[in-house]
């Protein structure tokens, strides 16, 4: 499980460039899908990448997938040698994404989203529209099953019979 | 008249997104509560039910040890 209010505020707080997206932005925008991770687009400049090493260091993040044992290094040059994260962290699984399919990098992303008040931040949420053509593009079992949900959101929210 | 949200999920259009999701088999009865909320409201209630899973979650695992010796 994530600590969702001890995560959006730890970015928000450190002022880093980020979209909220997948489960938690459904969830946003009035979906009844239960998620257990926290994933985020983010900004890849050198300025933006040290935010979030200010903003997450603190938790400890691992990749999941990285032995136990072993010591990991999460600072900004970790995060330049690659795009996609899937860290463990003292608060729960998060997931950064430099891209997202369908959109495209942090830029189109921002293009894509609206503003939502969380815990006194304005923070950045990907679109029912925006989540809708990235689910769409992945095409994955697991993302056209929320697919239905989405778009009667999106129906009901948007048009006004 | 325009339509709530609840009359609109409960007697969809034909041929609507609506009723296309409650064909597909998706509960949309569940939306009517969340769409009145807040979305930090809603964030606080994914966190309540994350919370809930995970006691679950734990209770199962007790009782798996009970039952079969091992989680």
């Amino acid at each position: 499980m994530v600590e969702l209010e001890t995560a959006i505020k730890s970015l928000a707080e450190n002022q880093v460039d980020f979209v909220i997206i997948g489960g938690v932005a459904f969830n946003l925008h009035s979906s009844a899908y239960v998620t257990y991770d926290f994933d985020f687009c983010y900004k890849r400049t050198r300025e933006n990448l040290k935010k979030i090493v200010s903003a997450l260091l603190l938790f400890k993040p691992k990749p999941r997938d990285f032995p136990k044992h072993l010591p990991y290094f999460f600072d900004e040059t970790t995060l330049l040698n690659a795009t996609n994260f899937t860290f463990q962290t003292e608060i729960g699984d998060i997931d950064l994404l430099g891209e997202v399919a369908g959109i495209g990098d942090y830029d189109s992303v921002e293009n894509e989203s609206v503003i939502m008040e969380l815990f006194g931040f304005d923070v950045r949420v990907l679109s029912l529209e925006g989540l809708i053509k990235s689910k769409r593009s992945a095409g994955r079992t697991k993302d056209l099953l929320v697919l239905p949900e989405l778009e009667a959101l999106k129906e009901l929210l948007e048009e006004e019979e | 008249m325009k339509r709530t949200i609840r009359e609109r999920i409960l007697n969809p259009k034909p041929n609507s997104k609506v009723a296309a999701a409650i064909e597909f088999g998706i509960d949309l009865t569940l939306l009517i509560r969340l769409i009145d909320l807040t979305p930090q409201e809603r964030l606080q209630e994914l966190q309540s039910t994350m919370r809930s899973f995970d006691m679950l979650r734990e209770e199962a695992k007790k009782s798996r040890m009970k039952l079969y010796g091992r989680a």
